[in-house]
């Protein structure tokens, strides 16, 4: 991670926390909150609610970040470039839906059935990044067209029952552990450091930023910002459909009715993470921390058996409280600054 | 006519700013009936003069009064309240709702709480009718033209019934047909009792608008002057003052060799039949007042606009009217007018503001080569002398000569060999602004082509090797050499047709 003590020689300024020096510090105070409340809570559910700290239960945490965690990358980059995608949840539901459909009513081998999942979510979001790069559709529209569509669809194939998938050993294997470790937690992880290289050392990371942070600029720079933008839909929709067969393995079959919510979670924890929705600034860190803070609230209040609908009042709470605290410190930072 | 006449006037009124007398020692004042132009180079004094008037800003010394009541200590609130209405030349217009909406903003009709349109209506007719213009009132303003926008403006002032309308370039952003339908309204305004302050830099309407022109320089009013018998000379004359002209003992080399891009007969709304010759090796200035159709000519060059009719060549070749990425990979490159609002990423770093010109020359297979970004960039802060604390600091922190530096730096950088630069010392300091100078200097040494969009006429004719005269959208005329006097430019801009 690079720190900003001036050094000798040059040395690029991208580093894990981008958007530069400006909200760099509000990055860094908005991350170290978030240490310091995901510490407060994992002492306090220690103490107060009975088996969180047991391995299984640990566990089951890596195991509920990755349903997040997986299009949060993603939907960190889209957020960068000033972008929104809404999706998510039907979009997982679908792809999980296909891929039951496809191994099952369609026949088709399972490698060619996990290949068509995948490559239509690809499409789908690439159709919705197209939509706001050449007809400038706002993006929250055009995902939102998806939002309802595929939600629907998905419903519509499966008459709204769960389609059972014929188990395998890949499935088996992503629904299971490597080394005790889950395997969406895995796959995760690895998509992780994947978008930090992507996010920071790649020229397609640096134009979202560029473009999230002045898209004029950037398009008068000679950056393509209709192919970034139908780029960073077509990375949700295809994390979304990995999701989806995530899903799939875990539950053994395709649901329709699943995932609801889930584009909200994933905002919630990219926006707590300090990424900016007005664009041009966010961390993939403060997303992974943003990840494991939501994640750990949910499990914290099944364990303490808080009311399933209540539970919903709560994080409702906590995630505004949260960027509310995020807000507050970058203006106390930007007043500074500027 | 009697004193009583006098709607507003300045008495000794000096205004300082941090670094700058704004206005000096200034007697000013108009009186009803009168449409008074204001004339007077970029930073003469003019724009300090009319926020005093308005109620913006307040004098260091002297006095200010509008209808006899002096404006000490009274906000734009109060001195509007006094009868002033000022039509700035950004214009603040809701472009979705209707002509009667935006006349009554926020003041809507109302009967027992609910907006009574019919009366918002019928007002509104009778706003347009005491400009004189017949307008749809219920069209959205932005299916207006620039024109009809600006006549909106112009009725929602004057419905205030004002003693003093102060219009602020009104027809900068008009083009030359457009212009007619303004200086109507003024004249009409004028008739009716009201005292009208015309911004302008535009002679030929200034001649039609005005019955007196006040000429201001360096913060001092030089004369106030029937337009009638004053010549175009003696107005450039005023606004110059002595010349300096012993500086001009500098080295002018227009270049002879064929040129590299070229233009003939662009045409949009703004440009009608617009040729341009740009050649490697020199600088080439493009003069010409607001609205004249410099902006209009780089982004047409560059592909950004793709015009009516006419053509484009590149070294020879006919391009694609509107093919920008084209034109870059061609090698152009273009800083434009507004750099906070286009020209920067505020939150990335000098470094990366730099590279984003040519991402593919510091990367490998779309991985950025960390160690080429801090060389490229670090060669051209050294190179442009670009003041930054470190390469990665956030190019939002740099002073604003410092920024266009970045800027350039991003062509020079992509190896462009054709720079269009547009307005480049705007809102630069002294030092920054000789430096930027310098540089083009250099690149056009170099080889390249440099071509120089300025409002300022003085640097244009201080800098350039050829200057090309833009006027209503057509390139009037061109010097090389020793034909470039700084008089001789402005006259040609601002000259009537």
């Amino acid at each position: 991670m690079s720190t900003t003590k001036p050094t000798g020689a040059p040395v690029a300024s991208t580093g894990v926390r981008t958007g530069g020096a400006l909200g760099r510090n509000t990055q860094r105070l908005n991350e170290i909150g978030l240490i310091g409340a995901i510490v407060v809570l994992f002492v306090v559910l220690s103490v107060t609610a009975s088996g969180f700290l047991t391995m299984t239960n640990q566990l089951a945490i890596l195991r509920d970040a990755a349903t997040i965690g997986v299009v949060a990358w993603a939907m960190t980059l889209v957020i960068v470039a000033g972008e929104i995608d809404i999706s998510i949840g039907p979009a997982v539901a679908f792809s999980s839906v296909l891929l039951a459909k496809a191994t099952g009513e369609w026949h088709l081998p399972f490698a060619l059935a996990l290949l068509l999942c995948l490559a239509v979510g690809l499409l789908l979001g690439a159709g919705a990044g197209f939509l706001r790069a050449r007809w400038a559709i706002p993006s929250f529209v055009a995902t939102l067209g998806l939002w309802s569509a595929l939600r629907g669809l998905a419903q519509y194939m499966t008459d709204g029952l769960p389609v059972p998938l014929a188990p395998n050993g890949l499935l088996d294997l992503l629904s299971g552990s490597i080394l005790g470790i889950p395997t969406p937690a895995i796959i995760m992880a690895v998509l992780f450091a994947v978008f930090v290289f992507v996010a920071n050392r790649t020229s397609y990371g640096r134009s979202v930023f560029a473009v999230g942070g002045n898209a004029e600029a950037a398009r008068l720079s000679g950056i393509s910002v209709a192919r970034i933008r139908v780029i960073l839909f077509a990375t949700t929709g295809f994390l979304a459909a990995v999701s989806g067969v995530l899903l799939a393995a875990r539950l053994g079959s395709g649901n329709g009715g699943a995932s609801v919510g889930l584009e909200f979670d994933v905002i919630a924890a990219v926006v707590i993470g300090g990424t900016s929705l007005a664009g041009g600034r966010g961390s993939l860190l403060g997303t992974a921390l943003g990840v494991a803070f939501i994640t750990i609230i949910g499990n914290g209040l099944v364990l303490l058996g808080v009311n399933p609908f209540f539970q919903d009042v709560v994080r409702g709470v906590i995630i505004v409280g949260a960027v509310l605290i995020n807000v507050l410190l970058s203006r106390r930072n930007g007043a500074r600054t500027t | 006519m009697s004193n009583t006449d006098v709607v507003a006037e300045v008495r000794s009124g000096t205004k300082r700013y941090p670094g700058v007398t704004a206005l000096s020692d200034v007697d000013f004042s108009v009186r009803r009936g009168e449409v008074r132009a204001l004339l007077g180079k970029n930073g003469a004094g003019k724009s300090t003069l009319i926020k005093i008037l308005s109620g913006a800003e307040q004098l260091d010394a002297g006095e200010a009064l509008v209808q006899g009541t002096s404006l000490k200590g009274l906000g734009t609130r109060e001195v509007a309240g006094l009868g002033v209405a000022t039509v700035y030349q950004e214009l603040s217009l809701v472009p979705e709702m209707s002509v009667a909406e935006n006349l009554f903003m926020g003041a809507w009709q109302r009967s027992r709480g609910v907006i009574d349109k019919r009366r918002m209506r019928a007002d509104a007719k009778a706003a347009m009718a005491r400009i004189g213009v017949d307008l749809d009132i219920d069209r959205s303003v932005g299916s207006l033209g620039a024109a009809g926008q600006q006549l909106v403006e112009i009725a929602r002032a004057v419905w205030q019934k004002p003693a003093l309308l102060i219009l602020d370039e009104p027809t900068s952003s008009l083009a030359a047909a457009e212009v007619r339908q303004v200086i109507d309204v003024a004249r009409r305004v004028a008739e009716q009792g009201v005292a009208v302050v015309y911004v302008s830099h535009r002679m030929d309407e200034i001649r039609q608008v005005a019955d007196s022109a006040t000429v201001v320089r360096d913060g001092r009013i030089v004369e106030t002057l029937p337009v009638r018998t004053a010549s175009t000379r003696e107005i450039v004359a005023m606004m110059l003052g002595a010349a300096p002209e012993a500086v001009a003992a500098r080295v002018r080399r227009p270049s002879s060799e064929p040129p590299v891009l070229t233009a003939r007969g662009l045409r949009s709304d703004k440009l009608d039949g617009l040729d341009i010759d740009i050649r490697p090796g020199e600088i080439l200035g493009i003069a010409g007042v607001l609205g004249s159709g410099r902006t209009e000519t780089l982004r047409a060059l560059v592909g950004l606009d793709r015009p009516d009719s006419g053509e484009v060549r590149l070294r020879g070749e006919a391009v694609r009217p509107g093919a920008f990425t084209a034109m870059l990979r061609g090698g152009l490159g273009i800083t434009p007018e507004n750099r906070r609002r286009d020209g920067i990423v505020p939150l990335m770093g000098v470094d990366e503001n730099i590279v984003m010109g040519d991402l593919r020359g510091v990367s490998r297979s779309g991985v950025l080569d960390r160690k080429a970004v801090g060389q490229a960039a670090q060669a051209l802060i050294d190179r442009l002398a670009i003041k930054t604390a470190r390469p990665g600091t956030p190019i939002g922190n740099l002073s604003g000569g410092n920024q266009q530096k970045v800027v350039l730096a991003r062509w020079l950088h992509a190896g462009s060999t054709v720079l269009l630069l547009d307005e480049p010392t705007r809102g630069v300091d002294v030092e920054a602004k000789r430096q930027i100078y310098d540089q083009m200097r250099r690149l056009a040494d170099e080889g390249r082509a440099v071509v120089f969009v300025s409002s300022e006429a003085e640097e244009l004719a201080d800098v350039c090797d050829r200057i090309v005269v833009v006027r209503g959208g057509r390139a009037v005329a061109e010097l090389s050499g020793d034909e470039i006097q700084l008089e001789r430019v402005l006259t040609i801009a601002i000259a009537e047709e």
